[in-house]
C-alpha cells in the first residue's frame, strides 16, 4: 500500500474520509513481517524480564550507589513522549491552533501506547512484581497504607489517572471517526467499528453533548499533563542528592517531555506519510508548526541546563560543584556533552525555515533529539547517583544485556501497538480535519517552500 | 488609573496614527492629577531620606520598580506570544492593548540607574561581600549586566512595537481568515523578543530580588518572577479592557463578549501556571528541609507578621481569580472581570513586595506614608507614560475590530 | 399518529444546513433534529437548545475528586501514622497533589459517563432520516410534522438550499426518545 495520493487541490469532506479509509484497508506483506519483527522483539524482552523475575534484580547493572538506572529512564523517557500527545491534542485544542488537526490523533495514539510502555517499567524495576498493588490504599489486616508524603505513590496516583484519561479522550474522540468508517467498511470491520462507534449518527444532540465533553476533558487534560511529568520530575527533586535536588525540575522536565515527545510525532509522522500516501492531508505547513514546538522547547531544555549550571556554582556547595564537575568532566562525561550537542545545537537548525520543512532533515533532527533527551535522563538519574555524598561508594553504572533487551523490547512494543492502531482504526482525525478544511486547502496552496 | 467620566478632549497630534486625534484618556485634567502623584512621589522620597527613612525609601523603589517593568515588558512579550501563536481573536486591539504599557520601558530604564545611589541599603553584599560569589554579586558586573540586558529589552521592545504599529502588521491583524504569518520583521523579531525577555528577566530575579538574601538560592526563581510579570501584565489588559469599554461608545472591540470572554481565560490560566510555578518551587524546598534553603520561605509564610501578607498574596493572584472565573459567564461580566483583574494587580504588587523586603527588614513590615506616595508616584509615572498608548489600544477597539470567525 | 411523516432533507454545506434550520424555525416547525459530520457551532446556535448538562457533572465530578482525595491521603495517614521523613502525619503539600490527580480523574470519568447518559450514546436504534452520508459529507435535516403541513415545509426546505428532500412515513415513536429534550 505505498501508492503516492493523487494530486488533489482543494480537498472536499468525501476527500479526507478517502485519504484516510484507504490507510485502513487490509495491509500488505510488509506490513505483516514489519508486526512479526515488532512482537519477536518483544517476545525477546519479556524473556529476559521472565529471567529476571526467576532469577532476581541481580541480572541487572543496579549497584550501589546506582539502584536507579536504565528502567527508571526509560520509564520517565516514555511518560515524556506521551505527554506531548496531549499537549497537540488537549492543549492546542484549547489554544484553537489550527495545524492541530491532522496530527492530534496520531499523537494522542502515541501517548496512550507511550504511556502503556511507561507502565512496564516501575513493574519491571519492582523485582517481585507481583506486589505492584501495594502502592494503592486497600484495607488490610495489619493496618498497612500506602505513604502518601512519598513522591512514588504520587507517581502512582499521576500516571493511573493520566493513562486513563487519555484512553478516555483519545476514544471519546475516535467515536465520529469510527462512524465515518464504520459506513464505508465492509464483513468484520463493519461489526467492529459498528461496536466502537457506539451507534453514533451525528444528531445536533450527540454532537451538543459530545462537544462540551470534549471540551471540557481538553481542559482536564491541559492542568493532567503539567501535573504528571512535575510528579514524576519530584521523584528526584523530593532527595537531597546534589544533581537531583533543583527547584526548576518541573517545569523543566514538562518542557523536556514536550521536545522528546513531539521530535517522536515527527519520526513517526513523516514516514506514515510517505509510505501511506498522505501527502494532501499532512502538509509542510504541519510540520513546520511541529517544528517550530521542538525549537521553542529545546530552547527552554537549553535555559534549564544554563540555569541549573549557573546556580550550581552561584549556591557554592562543594559537594554540588563535585557532582557536575564529575557530570562534565567524568567518565560519563562525553554522554553530556553528546545529550547538549543533541538537545541544545542540532536544534537550534530549526530557526531556518527551509530546513523546518525539508522532512528528511527534520526526521533525523528528530531522531537525534529522540536520543539526546533519553541521554538526558540517563546522565541526570543515573549519572547523579554514581556521585553522591560518599565518595568511597562512588561507582559508575554500566547496563547489563538484560536492561538492553528490555529497553529494545520496549521500543517494539511501542511501535507494534501503535503501527496496529494505525492500520485499524483512524490514525488522522477526518471530523475535524473536515471541521478546519479551510486552513488545510489554504496549507496546500500556499508556495510552502517560499513562506520564508 | 483614570477614573473620572469627563468629556474628551483632542489629544496631542502624535497621539494615534490613523485615528484621527481619537483619544479618550487624555483630558489635561487627568495628566494634571497624574503629575501630582509624580511630584508627591518624589516629595515622599526626598523626605524619606532626609528623615533617615533612607532604607525604606529605597525598598519601596524597588518593589514598585520590579513592578511597573513587569507589566510595561510582560505586555510587549504578551504581543509577541499573540504573533508567534496567531492570535487575532480580538483583531488590533489586543496588540494596541498588549503593547500600551510598553511607554513606560524608557523610564523604567533609568529609574533602573537609581538603584545605584542606593545600593548600599539595597543590596546587603555590598557593604558585605560573599567572598564566595563575589565574582558575580559585586556592583559593577550587576549593574553593567542589568543595565545591557535592560536597554537590549528596552530597544528590542521599541522596535518590536513600532513594526506592529505599521499598517501591514495592522492589516495582518484583522484579518483571521489567513493562515498567513505575520510581517517578516515581526516573525524574526517575537521570538527574538521572548527569548531575550526570559533571559533578562531571570537575571533581574536573581540579581535585585534573589541576591538580597545571598545565601539563598532556587533555580526556578527566574522563571516565576517573569511568569508572574506575564501574569501581571495580562491582568493589566483585562483591566484596561474593561475601563475602556464603557468609555468607547457601543460598537468596540472590548464589547464583543467574545474578546472578555478570552482575556479571561489567560488571567485564570496564567493565575494556575503562576500557582503551580510557586508550589514547584516550595514542595521541593520543603521536603529536602534543607536549612540555607528553607530559611527564605519559613520567614516569609510561617511567621508573623509575613505570613499573613503571604496568604493575601496568594489568594488575590490565585484563590479568587480560580473561583470567580472558573466559569464562562462571569469571565463574560465586565465588573467581574475588572475587579479580579485589579485583585491580581495588586496581588503581585504585594507578592514582589514579600519576596524584596523580609529579605531586608526581617521582623517589620514597613508600611506607612513612605510606601504609600512613592507607589503613588510610580503610578503616576507610569500611567503618563502609557496614556498614548492607551489610547491608541481604544482606537484599534474602536475602528479595527477582528473579522467574523476565528 | 396516523398523518404523520418525516421529511429529510440534504444539504451539502453547513451554511445552506444553517439556513435551512433558521428557516424552519420561522416558520415555527420545531420538531426536527439535525446530522452532521462534523460538530458545527453555528448549527448549534441557530438550534438554540439548552447547553449541555456535562458541564455540571464535571464540576460535581471534580469536588468529589477533591474529596475522596482528602480522604484517602487524611484517613490512612492517620490510620497507619507513622511519621516518615520528619514530616508530619497530615501534611498538605503531597495531599494536595493527590486531590488535584483524583479530581482530574473524577472528573474525566464523569465528562464521559455523563456524555454517554446525555447523548444516549450507545444507540442501539437508528433514528428516523439516518443516511450513511450524514457521517461522510452531507448534511441533513430530518422533520417530524403532519402530512398537510408536509408540503409546505419541502418547500421552505428546497429554498433554503437543500440539495435532496424526500418524505416517509413516521415510524411508531416507541423506541424513539424525545428529540425535543436537551
Amino acid at each position: 500500500m505505498a501508492a503516492a495520493a493523487p494530486e488533489i487541490a482543494a480537498p472536499t469532506f468525501s476527500d479526507v474520509d478517502r485519504s484516510v479509509l484507504r490507510v485502513m484497508q487490509a495491509p500488505g506483506v510488509l506490513y505483516w513481517v514489519w508486526i512479526a519483527f515488532c512482537f519477536t522483539l518483544v517476545a525477546i524482552g519479556a524473556g529476559f524480564w521472565t529471567r529476571q523475575i526467576y532469577t532476581g534484580m541481580g541480572v541487572t547493572g543496579l549497584r550501589q550507589p546506582v539502584m536507579w538506572a536504565v528502567y527508571i529512564t526509560n520509564f520517565v523517557f516514555w511518560v515524556g513522549i506521551a505527554h506531548s500527545g496531549t499537549l497537540i491534542s488537549a492543549i492546542l485544542f484549547l489554544f484553537r491552533t489550527r495545524w492541530r488537526t491532522a496530527v492530534y490523533r496520531a499523537a494522542e495514539t502515541m501517548t496512550l501506547f507511550a504511556v502503556l510502555t511507561a507502565g512496564l517499567f516501575p513493574l519491571i524495576h519492582l523485582g517481585r512484581t507481583w506486589f505492584f498493588y501495594w502502592l494503592l490504599p486497600y484495607p488490610n489486616e495489619r493496618y498497612l497504607q500506602p505513604n502518601f508524603r512519598s513522591p512514588l505513590v504520587w507517581d502512582a496516583f499521576a500516571v493511573s489517572t493520566y493513562l486513563t484519561i487519555s484512553a478516555l479522550f483519545l476514544f471519546m474522540g475516535l467515536v465520529p471517526d469510527v462512524a465515518s468508517a464504520r459506513e464505508q467498511a465492509h464483513g468484520w470491520r463493519r461489526a467492529f467499528y459498528a461496536i466502537l462507534a457506539l451507534g453514533w449518527q451525528g444528531t445536533d444532540r450527540q454532537w451538543r453533548h459530545y462537544s462540551m465533553a470534549y471540551l471540557l476533558m481538553a481542559g482536564l487534560a491541559t492542568p493532567l499533563v503539567i501535573s504528571v511529568h512535575s510528579v514524576v520530575s519530584w521523584d528526584f527533586a523530593m532527595a537531597q542528592l546534589p544533581g537531583w535536588h533543583s527547584t526548576i525540575f518541573a517545569p523543566y522536565f514538562v518542557a523536556g517531555a514536550i521536545f522528546s515527545g513531539v521530535a517522536m510525532v515527527i519520526t513517526l509522522l513523516v514516514p506514515m506519510r510517505k509510505l501511506w500516501g498522505l501527502e494532501d492531508l499532512l502538509t509542510p505547513w504541519h510540520f513546520d508548526n511541529l517544528a517550530k514546538v521542538v525549537l521553542l522547547t529545546s530552547l527552554v531544555v537549553t535555559y534549564s541546563y544554563a540555569t541549573e549550571s549557573f546556580m550550581v556554582w552561584y549556591a557554592g556547595d562543594p559537594v554540588e560543584q563535585m557532582t557536575f564537575h564529575m557530570r562534565y568532566f567524568g567518565p560519563w562525561g562525553w554522554m553530556f556533552w553528546m545529550m547538549v550537542l543533541c538537545n541544545c545545537v542540532i536544534p537550534l537548525l530549526l530557526f531556518s525555515p527551509r530546513i523546518r520543512i525539508n522532512l528528511a532533515v527534520l526526521w533525523i533532527i528528530s531522531i537525534f533529539v529522540n536520543i539526546g533527551m533519553w541521554t538526558e535522563r540517563f546522565v541526570i538519574i543515573a549519572g547523579s547517583q554514581s556521585t553522591n555524598f560518599e565518595p568511597s561508594q562512588w561507582a559508575f553504572y554500566r547496563p547489563s544485556i538484560t536492561e538492553i533487551m528490555i529497553t529494545a523490547g520496549s521500543f517494539a512494543w511501542f511501535l507494534g501497538l501503535f503501527s496496529l492502531f494505525a492500520r485499524f482504526l483512524p490514525i488522522i482525525s477526518m471530523t475535524e480535519l473536515k471541521e478546519g478544511i479551510t486552513w488545510l486547502r489554504q496549507a496546500l496552496r500556499k508556495d510552502y517552500a517560499k513562506a520564508a | 488609573m483614570t477614573a473620572n467620566s469627563e468629556p474628551v478632549r483632542p489629544a496631542a497630534p502624535r497621539a494615534s496614527r490613523g485615528a484621527r486625534g481619537f483619544a479618550p484618556l487624555a483630558g489635561n485634567s487627568q495628566r494634571a492629577v497624574l503629575a501630582v502623584l509624580v511630584a508627591a512621589g518624589i516629595a515622599g522620597f526626598a523626605a524619606a531620606l532626609e528623615r533617615g527613612e533612607a532604607a525604606r525609601a529605597w525598598q519601596a523603589y524597588l518593589v514598585n520598580l520590579l513592578f511597573f517593568l513587569g507589566v510595561a515588558q510582560g505586555g510587549v512579550v504578551v504581543a509577541a506570544a499573540f504573533y508567534l501563536t496567531q492570535a487575532r481573536w480580538a483583531g488590533a486591539a489586543a496588540f494596541r492593548l498588549a503593547e500600551a504599557f510598553s511607554g513606560f520601558l524608557p523610564l523604567g530604564f533609568l529609574l533602573f540607574w537609581g538603584l545605584y545611589f542606593g545600593r548600599t541599603l539595597i543590596f546587603p553584599w555590598v557593604l558585605h561581600p560573599v567572598a564566595q560569589k563575589a565574582a558575580w554579586l559585586n556592583t559593577p558586573f550587576l549593574f553593567a549586566r542589568d543595565g545591557i540586558g535592560l536597554l537590549a529589552m528596552t530597544l528590542l521592545s521599541t522596535w518590536l512595537v513600532r513594526v506592529s504599529r505599521s499598517r501591514r502588521a495592522r492589516a495582518w491583524a484583522t484579518d483571521s481568515s489567513d493562515i498567513a504569518m505575520p510581517p517578516p520583521a515581526i516573525r524574526r523579531l517575537a521570538p527574538a523578543l521572548a527569548l531575550a525577555f526570559a533571559a533578562v528577566y531571570s537575571l533581574i530575579a536573581f540579581d535585585l530580588v534573589m541576591s538580597l538574601a545571598p545565601v539563598w538560592h532556587s533555580t526556578l526563581f527566574g522563571a516565576y518572577f517573569f511568569a508572574a510579570s506575564f501574569l501581571s501584565a495580562l491582568a493589566a489588559m483585562a483591566l484596561t479592557a474593561v475601563i475602556l469599554r464603557g468609555r468607547l461608545g457601543p460598537a468596540n472591540a472590548f464589547t464583543m463578549p467574545k474578546v472578555l470572554h478570552d482575556l479571561g481565560k489567560l488571567v485564570f490560566a496564567f493565575s494556575v501556571f503562576w500557582i503551580y510555578l510557586l508550589f514547584a518551587q516550595y514542595i521541593v524546598i520543603w521536603y529536602g528541609d534543607i536549612p540555607v534553603e528553607t530559611f527564605f520561605i519559613v520567614q516569609r509564610v510561617y511567621y508573623a507578621p509575613w505570613a499573613p501578607l503571604s496568604y493575601a498574596a496568594v489568594i488575590l493572584i490565585f484563590v479568587v481569580p480560580f473561583v470567580v472565573l472558573l466559569g464562562a459567564r462571569p469571565k463574560r461580566t465586565p465588573p467581574i472581570l475588572g475587579a479580579v483583574a485589579a485583585g491580581v494587580l495588586a496581588g503581585i504588587w504585594l507578592e514582589r513586595y514579600v519576596l524584596v523586603v523580609p529579605s531586608l527588614s526581617q521582623h517589620v513590615v514597613p508600611f506607612g506614608w513612605i510606601e504609600l506616595l512613592i507607589s503613588l508616584g510610580f503610578l503616576g509615572g507610569f500611567v503618563l507614560c502609557v496614556i498614548t498608548g492607551l489610547n491608541m489600544a481604544a482606537a484599534a477597539a474602536r475602528w479595527e475590530l477582528p473579522a467574523e470567525g476565528h | 399518529m396516523s398523518g404523520t411523516v418525516e421529511i429529510i432533507a440534504t444539504f451539502a454545506g453547513e451554511e445552506q444546513c444553517v439556513g435551512g434550520i433558521e428557516a424552519l424555525r420561522a416558520a415555527r416547525a420545531e420538531d426536527f433534529h439535525v446530522f452532521a459530520p462534523i460538530p458545527s457551532e453555528h448549527i448549534e446556535k441557530a438550534i438554540g437548545r439548552r447547553r449541555s448538562p456535562v458541564r455540571a457533572f464535571v464540576l460535581i465530578g471534580g469536588i468529589l475528586g477533591v474529596l475522596t482525595g482528602l480522604a484517602i491521603t487524611i484517613g490512612t495517614s492517620r490510620e497507619w501514622n507513622m511519621v516518615a521523613g520528619g514530616k508530619p502525619i497530615i501534611s498538605w503539600p503531597p495531599f494536595i497533589i493527590i486531590c488535584f490527580e483524583l479530581m482530574i480523574l473524577f472528573g474525566g470519568i464523569a465528562a464521559v459517563l455523563s456524555f454517554l447518559l446525555s447523548a444516549q450514546v450507545p444507540a442501539f436504534e437508528s433514528l428516523p432520516g439516518y443516511s450513511s452520508r450524514f457521517c461522510g459529507d452531507r448534511f441533513g435535516v430530518a422533520v417530524r410534522c403532519e402530512e398537510t403541513e408536509a408540503q409546505k415545509i419541502e418547500s421552505i426546505l428546497g429554498v433554503a438550499g437543500a440539495e435532496e428532500v424526500r418524505r416517509a412515513q413516521a415510524q411508531p415513536s416507541a423506541a424513539i426518545v424525545d428529540l425535543r429534550d436537551g
